[in-house]
């Protein structure tokens, strides 16, 4: 049996020790100025990585991470695991009643926040994929790469500017969040029939099989595996030790459909989240629970995860600022005119669906894990990485203000004296 | 003939004028009468008895006999039998004659297909435009609820509800109701997992449970009580199921909710809606309140 080595181990440890103590302190400061966390673990990475201390320190650099060895597949191991673990709490914030019960206006928030960037992204990287640096072999998945990638919204960056705002359960909040579901749901589920297409050769019959089974796999989880979830969670609450049993039933279970799903020809993630949305969907699931599913998943494999992106990736070298400035302007322009359009036309005035589509714009750490799974199957090289990630973190950035500027105090005075009323 | 929707328009959703009661020739038809004649001796009502199905001299027996037994001579009704599809008909009738409140019996748990395809009873719950009490064990001796508790859920259509509830409480006589708040954050926990210290995280949840607490207290105070004392309670855990819960639990007798806001498919039994969490398994009787607004 082939064992780490010692100094292997050594390594290893120093290397998740340092990444876990500096994203720390770098998150909390991050969070004194209300930036999003991973802006600090992102920042750790760059630092640790091959843009400053590969740079100015070599030595240290190729001992605390180096390229190859045991120590590094066993890093790569851990945050492939963060990966799936993340999209895995990441399912669990998608409640699907609460994306039925908005009605119109998020179904045409929804839809249309989807479609606009989706399309825009589309299009511009079908017609100009030299751009990208992308071949004519990956053009069609880029293109839907791309589309996706510009409609996919980060809930948890949301949801804080909304509570920040005291905007969480007003009209408006409720608006931005299911449609960020909505967005999610469906955003993790083309990505990884992306993903799953990389691996099959373009034959017809194998895209075919490859979304029956995504569609057949999302159904029967979201309907029967659901309903057996929500029978045998009682169970495991009032039966096992109190919080670690359902703890570990709850990430094994996420890992039996990660498995399976990535035994079938589709990735991992995608039964990471829909397990996610499974278990999170139960109304037996306790709150205590949750919290420390999230508390474990966030603080420990998500920092891990976004530390080692800035360990892979020279953010110096593959900065090409006309290509983060044309994201950004496709980004920005697809996302705030769908959901603003789909706001209007659910009802809200005009300043309101501004509001909404610049909160509906922050991408946050979904991006981020997008990008890197896009960046690790060679789907997209190392520039259109960086431009991916400034991309997530200047919408995370600018979606408070922005919405600031539209809902004005009036605006806020407003809802109060309704509610009053 | 067409219904006269001027008529619902806006009409409140109390006092109950006109009762229906849709009826089968099964073996609950006399405790449904029975519970339906309480409800009208005590509401003042006149009532409306709805049978879909062929009028044959057979049943027209059957129906006076059971009439005269329970003894409707001093009540105002009237009998109208329709044949058709059931669920339509019933709700087209009660439109017709502009009833208030359609009695129904329910079983208090449908099995899995009946339940997603849909009964006649709770199917016409879902689209019905007038409010519906779903009796899930009517009894050949009714005896009056004592016990109510009524889904306090932020939404405009809640202070009828509360009206409804409180013109109910006061025919039955009974000193007090509850109301439940139901207290769900589960994006609140992820949001500040990622970025909240202990203190803070306290303060959120508690600003919030605070604030939703304050307005619905407002909302009850805004009730002429007429010495009807109302409880407002806390409850922590999925709209629907929470309040589900805490009656079967408390041994409530009715649960009352505000009428669905969409027509409500089978994607909100598959991915259920507040109400579906009541319907699937009924913990008693329910009043679903339908405020026409």
């Amino acid at each position: 049996m082939n064992v780490i080595s010692h100094h292997d181990l050594v390594v290893l440890l120093i290397g998740m020790a340092s990444m876990l103590i500096l994203s720390r302190i770098a998150s909390e400061l991050a969070r004194s100025i209300k930036f999003p966390v991973v802006m600090g673990e992102i920042i750790i990475g760059i630092i640790l990585g091959p843009t400053i201390l590969g740079n100015f320190a070599p030595e240290v650099s190729a001992y605390m991470f180096p390229v190859s060895g045991n120590a590094t597949i066993a890093l790569n191991g851990i945050t492939m695991v963060a990966v799936i673990m993340m999209l895995f709490v990441a399912g669990m914030e998608v409640q699907l009643p609460v994306v039925l019960k908005q009605g119109k206006a998020a179904v045409l928030t929804s839809t249309l926040s989807m479609i606009i960037p989706f399309a825009l992204g589309f299009v511009t990287a079908w017609y100009y994929p030299q751009w990208f640096g992308i071949t004519n072999e990956f053009k069609l998945l880029f293109a839907l790469f791309f589309g996706t990638a510009l409609s996919i919204s980060a809930l948890p960056v949301i949801a804080r500017i909304l509570i920040d705002m005291g905007l969480f359960k007003t009209k408006i909040g409720m608006i931005i969040i299911a449609s960020a579901m909505f967005n999610d749901l469906l955003g993790w589920l083309i990505f990884s029939f992306i993903l799953s297409s990389m691996d099959t050769t373009n034959s017809g019959n194998e895209f075919t099989y490859t979304i029956v089974y995504i569609i057949g796999f999302g159904l029967f989880m979201l309907t029967i595996g659901r309903k057996i979830l929500d029978k045998i969670m009682p169970w495991m609450q009032q039966k096992l030790s109190w919080p670690g049993g359902v703890l570990s039933i709850s990430l094994g279970i996420c890992f039996l459909s990660a498995a399976f799903t990535e035994s079938i020809g589709i990735h991992a993630i995608l039964g990471a989240f829909i397990a996610g949305i499974a278990i999170g969907d139960s109304v037996h699931l306790k709150e205590k629970a949750r919290e420390i599913i999230y508390q474990f998943v966030t603080n420990i494999f998500a920092p891990l995860f976004f530390v080692s992106i800035g360990l892979k990736v020279n953010f110096i070298e593959n900065f090409n600022g006309s290509l983060v400035l044309l994201v950004l302007v496709v980004a920005y322009v697809g996302k705030v005119s769908g959901a603003s359009l789909g706001a209007h036309f659910g009802g809200f005035n005009r300043k309101e669906s501004l509001a909404i589509g610049f909160g509906m714009n922050a991408r946050g750490a979904m991006e981020i894990i997008l990008g890197t799974l896009a960046l690790q199957a060679g789907l997209i090289n190392e520039t259109v990485f960086v431009a991916l990630v400034i991309m997530a973190l200047v919408t995370s950035l600018t979606s408070g203000p922005m919405m600031r500027l539209f809902l004005d105090q009036s605006y806020f005075n407003n809802t109060k004296q309704i509610e009053n009323n | 003939m067409e219904p006269d929707y001027n008529k619902l328009k806006k009409r409140s959703a109390y006092p109950f004028e006109t009762v229906a009661v849709a009826i089968a020739f099964s073996p609950r038809l006399e405790a449904i009468l029975m519970e339906t004649k309480r409800m009208v001796s005590m509401f003042g009502s006149q009532l409306v008895i709805i049978h879909v199905g062929k009028k044959d001299e057979h049943h027209e027996e059957v129906l006076d006999k059971l009439m005269n037994k329970i003894g409707f001579a001093k009540i105002k009704f009237r009998v109208i039998w329709m044949e058709g599809e059931p669920i339509d008909t019933i709700l087209k009738l009660c439109k017709l004659n502009v009833v208030d409140l359609l009695v129904l019996g329910a079983l208090e748990k449908e099995n899995l297909y009946k339940y997603y395809v849909g009964s006649i009873a709770r199917t016409i719950s879902r689209r019905a435009k007038c409010s519906v009490l779903l009796l899930t064990n009517p009894s050949i001796n009714p005896k009056k609820m004592r016990k109510i508790v009524v889904n306090g859920i932020d939404n405009p259509k809640t202070i009828n509800t509360l009206k409804a509830t409180h013109y109910l409480a006061k025919n039955e006589k009974i000193a007090d109701f509850t109301v439940v708040q139901e207290v769900n954050t589960p994006l609140l926990s992820m949001t500040i997992a990622e970025s909240g210290t202990e203190p803070e995280v306290s303060k959120i949840k508690k600003e919030m449970q605070e604030e939703d607490f304050s307005k619905l207290n407002t909302l009850i105070n805004s009730i002429d009580r007429q010495g009807i004392n109302i409880d407002l309670k806390i409850v922590k855990g999925k709209p629907g199921y929470a309040i589900s819960n805490f009656a079967r639990q408390h041994h409530y007798d009715l649960i009352v909710f505000n009428s669905p806001d969409t027509h409500l498919g089978i994607f909100d039994r598959i991915f259920t809606h507040d109400i579906e969490y009541v319907l699937a398994d009924m913990p008693c009787n329910l009043l679903i309140v339908h405020s026409r607004v």
